[in-house]
């Protein structure tokens, strides 16, 4: 748990894999996914490194899995997820693997293709047998019939001369979307030597080659000469026509009909048989692509990763740099160890000094993968910085519940997420695809706790779905007020409205034990009141949230030695902080305990003596909360304004200093020395932290372009804070607006629907059927608005409270993942 | 139309306007270019292919890899491209797409024409048909004999319909009448698109309007460029003009009269916009041929036209941007192809 509060030690280790068991080795830490590689070739291109060909024959591979798989889904079946830990098969098994695709590529090609023509041939045959037979023979019958001042003549003539008038057919299919467009280009083409008549089939064939069914158009054409002819069978061929012979005679039409029927009738007898053959060999690939996938995809990992290796010079063996987290160099060295021991030459781990920051690596956890997420989602923390994570993991619940507080919706709220975390282990759960639900479900335990800390606030705020709640009996007693004050019946008639003076004894018996009293529900001040309180309360949980962000700094500080920042920078800064807005909490909880109902009248006002404060005055109708309190105000405010000053120079001035001091402890030496003296000082701060990088003594030149840069950089960051601390603090009162939308929501819905319900009839019967739409209404009203869109909206608030107000105080987020090369990412 | 087309543009055709400037984002740069050229075979130009826009356009192809196919997938995606565009598109944008596609018509026409003269297959012409300018009635093109048949068999329900007016005629169509006839198309093609553009107004006439003098200018040069030496007279030649560009009237006068390459280009001195172009060609190996100064002015403009926003130029000058990036890749597949590098730097660059 310790590494959840900063990153852990990431070093970069240099890997020496001999040659022969690279590759295992390779695949080994895939396996393990414990470092990220650094690419050592970043100037060659994809293309001359050394392993390119290895990665070309794996993309072949996949290229012909793609085809498969394509006809698996082709043909409507799913491929099954592989079974079991497949590791990335030995380089020698590539080879097999690729062999048996292959042969099943090719058996699976030469069967679908068969299957094609088949198809085809049959298409063209039932296309055929339409053409023949699909009315065709009553059409012509009506073109003998209808035109018969042509046809006479010809029949009557004595030949020879009107021999060349013989009328001819083409017949043929066409698609449907074609047929208009190629009876105008005939009729345009050849213009009244033909005759030409469309009509659609009357049963859908299938396409060969989609498998779609469609109707198609047949046509008859009957035309007179030889030249028209050849024209239309030029134009036919232009718009892809089926054209088939068309027998003049009837008879003969017949007999070429039922021909064409048996043919059919065998070719799907064929085509029955291709297909069973077809399952056969897809029922093979489904059982044997999935697993081969997943066995290719690793080796391709494998291959780019040691592409990202350089040779060494001897050839024996190859170079790899990459990244481990301290804690994994045993496992690191073991597994390396492990598979490379049938090579005879084992592989060689070592640590290498490196100037470069490390990347980040934060272990998580299911509970706390969802608060690292909403700190990543900002910007993943530098190397070794104060990782704000586990602070989240309370404040963050916390402050939602604030603007959230209510027992109904948080123990809703707290079931839905508890239902989740119990299932979570249930496959079906953990499968679901639906963005939404994923969404909500990797932030279960978030939820969980929002939830849990909603229920403690609403028991604060006294809030169940609106309404109070009186575990303990109230703190005021109307009764003794009645009896004091002797209102009368009158009295009683004539004022709706009753004050109770808590000056009067026995009417404010003692704070209640725990949260707001319940009479406060009924009294008309509940408002001002609520809202004096959740002011005030703001304020103290924003200015503590902004503090504690300040010290955490301190904790960065420590760590990355920079003691200077420590006095230059973290000291004014709270002192800045605490010495105007600490004192504004103080002076709230001063008030709160030391003015008592007693002197309510002559209570003094904080506001007042808060802007007082700043202008140096004083104003005569506002008593003084203790005495010397303006002396007290005066320091204080000086002080503060002291801080700027110090805030914005300090750093830079120290760093020049510093700087100096160094430049001049290097010319004493002999320039010989020099040398000497840098290894360990660049090396320490290599070591030490990447800030200090930037004024390590190597590069003299740089420093002083930087200084300009320090200055610029501590500007803007003392502006940021300084205006920061005023802007942010009033931003933390949206905590008090939030929750008083969201007590006011839930009070409307309360008021406007549910006692309407409750205070429709007086009858039992009445009421039980009228509550039943009413409360389906409030319950869905509820759950839409108050707890999904107030939800969103407070956790959204809440967001920025941490991202904005607390993290900027001392969280940089300048620093990058450490990803590391895994198969396990790969497999989902 | 309306003045203002800040206003309205985008209501109709804002979605695909962006959608363009994505395509064009996707163009090769300078730096794609010195990649490719460095590439040993044509797989490694698959490999540096695939890492930019084009994604694994070529994945599915069996090896070898040819030239050939690299330019018939790089069409296909183009023309993808531009139906996507074309049939999301709205009036007036769909008339534009439309004339856009008229120019690859013609060339496919003609080139059928040609095939079905030396008595080609239909099939093997259609492999070298543009697919921008597919059209179903092309395949039939060649029962017709004579312009006026083709016109009123064939072409009457294309877009091309109304070009052919002015080359009604009974010709038959030899080697030359073809050529002449493709002119003539040609010519009042682009004459109407850039009768369309104009009209259309407002910031697509500025971008679209010079685009199209040029081209027809450069027709106009090209024209004259190939008649030397030919039958063709020097009336016919003028009547082969184009008359939409800024050579017209005075420039294509005198080029009518050009008799060779010095003349042309006395000519082409008169105007500034065309002078240096001429003065870039360069005589003698690895110097610019007129062909390349053209391009390269194209380029040029279309490039700029992306500078303007709410017009329709941006998907004219897509388009042949486009079409110069697969000639640039053409170009340097076939110089790795052939192991002749000496040449492989002559592409022109984009961007």
């Amino acid at each position: 748990m310790g590494s959840m509060f900063r990153s852990e030690e990431v070093v970069l280790v240099q890997l020496f894999l001999p040659t022969a068991a690279a590759y295992t080795c390779v695949s080994q830490l895939g396996e393990l996914g414990l470092v990220e590689f650094r690419d050592l070739n970043a100037s060659v291109s994809a293309f001359q490194r050394r392993f390119v060909v290895d990665v070309r024959r794996c993309e072949e591979l996949e290229k012909t899995f793609t085809f498969l798989q394509e006809e698996v889904r082709r043909a409507g079946l799913a491929l099954p997820p592989p079974e079991g830990v497949l590791l990335a098969p030995p380089p020698r098994d590539l080879l097999r693997i690729q062999e048996e695709t292959d042969r099943l590529a090719q058996e699976l090609r030469d069967v679908r293709g068969n299957q094609q023509a088949l198809r085809a041939q049959l298409h063209q045959l039932q296309l055929h047998s339409a053409v023949l037979g699909q009315g065709h023979g009553s059409q012509l019958a009506a073109t003998h019939t209808d035109s018969p001042l042509e046809r006479t003549p010809l029949l009557q003539s004595p030949g020879g001369l009107h021999q060349d008038l013989r009328v001819n057919f083409v017949a043929g299919a066409v698609e449907p979307h074609k047929a208009a467009a190629l009876e105008r280009l005939l009729w345009r083409a050849c213009r009244g030597f033909l005759i030409a008549s469309f009509r659609e089939t009357e049963q859908q064939l299938e396409d060969p080659v989609t498998g779609e069914p469609a109707t198609w158009m047949t046509f008859l054409i009957s035309y007179w000469g030889e030249q028209i002819g050849q024209k239309i069978r030029k134009i036919t061929d232009c718009f892809h026509c089926y054209v088939f012979p068309f027998a003049e005679q009837e008879e003969a039409r017949h007999g070429a009909l039922q021909q064409l029927q048996q043919q059919s009738h065998e070719l799907q007898e064929v085509l029955g048989e291709t297909e069973r053959f077809l399952s056969q060999v897809l029922g093979r690939v489904q059982r044997l692509l999935p697993p081969w996938q997943v066995q290719i995809r690793k080796m391709k990992a494998v291959y780019l990763a040691l592409n990202q290796c350089s040779v060494s010079t001897t050839h024996k063996c190859l170079i790899a740099e990459a990244w481990c987290a301290t804690q994994d160099l045993p496992t690191l060295q073991q597994a390396l160890q492990d598979s490379s021991s049938e090579a005879g030459v084992s592989a060689v781990v070592h640590r290498i000094p490196c100037r470069d920051m490390p990347p980040t690596l934060i272990r998580t956890n299911r509970f706390t993968a969802s608060f690292q997420g909403i700190v990543d989602a900002y910007g993943v923390g530098r190397y070794q910085e104060v990782n704000p994570a586990p602070y989240t993991i309370i404040t963050f619940p916390f402050l939602f519940a604030v603007m959230f507080g209510d027992v109904g919706h948080g123990l809703l709220m707290f079931l839905f997420a508890l239902a989740m975390v119990l299932a979570e282990n249930r496959p079906a759960v953990k499968t679901a695809q639906n963005e939404i639900w994923q969404t909500f479900f990797g932030g279960r335990y978030l939820l969980l706790l929002m939830g849990l800390f909603s229920v403690y606030t609403g028991f604060i705020y006294n809030e169940c779905f609106s309404r109070a709640t009186a575990i303990f009996p109230s703190g005021w007693s109307v009764a003794a007020m009645a009896n004091q004050s002797g209102w009368s019946d009158a009295f009683l008639a004539q004022h709706p409205l009753l004050a109770l003076d808590p000056n009067v004894t026995g009417v404010f018996l003692g704070p209640y034990p725990f949260g707001i009293d319940p009479i406060w529900s009924l009294a008309v001040n509940h408002l001002s009141f609520l809202n004096s309180f959740k002011m005030k309360m703001s304020v103290i949980l924003g200015v503590t949230h902004m503090t504690f962000g300040v010290v955490l700094g301190v904790f960065n500080h420590l760590h990355f030695g920079q003691w200077h920042r420590l006095l230059l920078e973290t000291l004014p800064e709270l002192v800045f902080l605490l010495g105007l807005f600490g004192y504004l909490v103080f002076l709230i909880a001063y008030k709160w305990l030391r003015i008592m109902a007693a002197g309510a009248a002559s209570a003094p006002s904080i506001l007042i003596h808060f802007i007082n404060m700043f202008l140096f005055s004083r104003s005569p109708t506002n008593q003084p909360l203790f005495p010397g309190q303006e002396v007290v105000q005066s320091t204080l405010v000086v002080l503060a304004l002291a801080m700027v000053p110090v805030l914005l120079l300090g750093t830079p001035l120290f760093l020049r200093w510093q700087h100096r001091r160094h430049s001049r402890r290097r010319r004493q030496p002999n320039e010989d020395k020099t040398g000497l003296l840098d290894v360990p000082e660049a090396s320490m701060a290599s070591q030490g932290s990447d800030e200090e990088k930037a004024e390590s003594p190597g590069d003299q030149e740089e420093v002083e372009l930087v200084l300009s840069e320090v200055f610029m950089h501590q500007a803007i960051h003392t502006i940021e804070f300084c205006l920061g601390c005023i802007s942010n603090t009033a931003s933390y009162l949206r905590l008090w607006a939030l929750s008083l939308a969201h007590a006011q929501l839930s009070e409307v819905l309360w008021a406007m629907v549910m006692r309407m319900g409750l205070s429709m009839g007086r009858e039992m019967g009445v009421v039980a059927v009228v509550l039943v739409p009413i409360f389906a209404a409030f319950a869905v009203m509820t759950v839409a608005i108050l707890l999904v869109m107030e939800g969103l909206s407070a956790f959204l608030h809440a967001l920025r409270l941490h991202w904005v107000e607390f993290q900027n105080k001392f969280y940089s987020g300048t620093g990058y993942k450490l990803s590391p090369f895994a198969f396990a990412v790969e497999d989902e | 139309m309306l003045e203002g087309a800040e206003l309205c543009f985008n209501v109709d055709h804002g979605y695909l306007e962006g959608l363009v400037r994505g395509c064009k984002a996707g163009l090769l740069t300078q730096q794609d270019y010195v990649n490719l050229v460095q590439c040993e075979t044509l797989e490694d130009l698959k490999i540096h292919l695939q890492t930019m826009d084009y994604g694994n356009f070529l994945a599915n192809q069996t090896s070898p890899l040819t030239v050939s196919t690299i330019d018939t997938e790089m069409r296909k995606k183009l023309c993808r491209e531009f139906e996507y565009f074309r049939n999301h598109s709205l009036e007036p944008l769909s008339t534009f797409f439309t004339y856009m596609t008229c120019s690859y018509m013609i060339d496919n026409v003609i080139l059928l024409m040609n095939g079905a003269l030396q008595k080609k297959s239909v099939k093997e012409m259609l492999v070298k048909c543009h697919p921008l300018g597919r059209f179903t009635e092309m395949e039939a093109v060649n029962i017709a004999e004579t312009p006026s048949e083709l016109f009123n068999a064939i072409l009457v329900e294309t877009p091309l319909a109304p070009f052919f007016q002015d080359c009604m005629s009974e010709n038959t169509l030899d080697e030359l009448n073809i050529e002449i006839l493709r002119n003539k198309l040609y010519k009042s093609y682009i004459e109407a698109f850039y009768k369309f553009c104009k009209n259309h107004g407002d910031v697509t006439a500025e971008i679209m309007c010079p685009i199209l003098e040029f081209e027809a200018d450069r027709r106009a040069f090209i024209i004259t460029l190939n008649s030397f030496g030919t039958e063709l007279s020097k009336e016919d030649r003028e009547t082969l003009y184009p008359t939409c560009g800024k050579l017209y009237p005075e420039g294509l006068r005198l080029l009518a009269q050009a008799e060779d390459f010095e003349q042309m280009k006395r000519v082409a001195d008169h105007y500034g916009v065309y002078k240096p172009l001429f003065e870039a060609v360069g005589d003698g190996s690895g110097a610019k041929t007129l062909e390349d100064v053209f391009y390269e002015r194209e380029v040029q403009m279309n490039v700029l036209a992306f500078n303007r926003q709410f017009h329709y130029g941006v998907f004219y000058a897509y388009t042949k941007l486009k079409e110069q990036e697969m000639r640039n890749v053409v170009w340097i597949a076939e110089c790795i192809s052939q192991r002749h590098r000496a040449k492989i730097n002559s592409y022109i660059p984009i961007l």
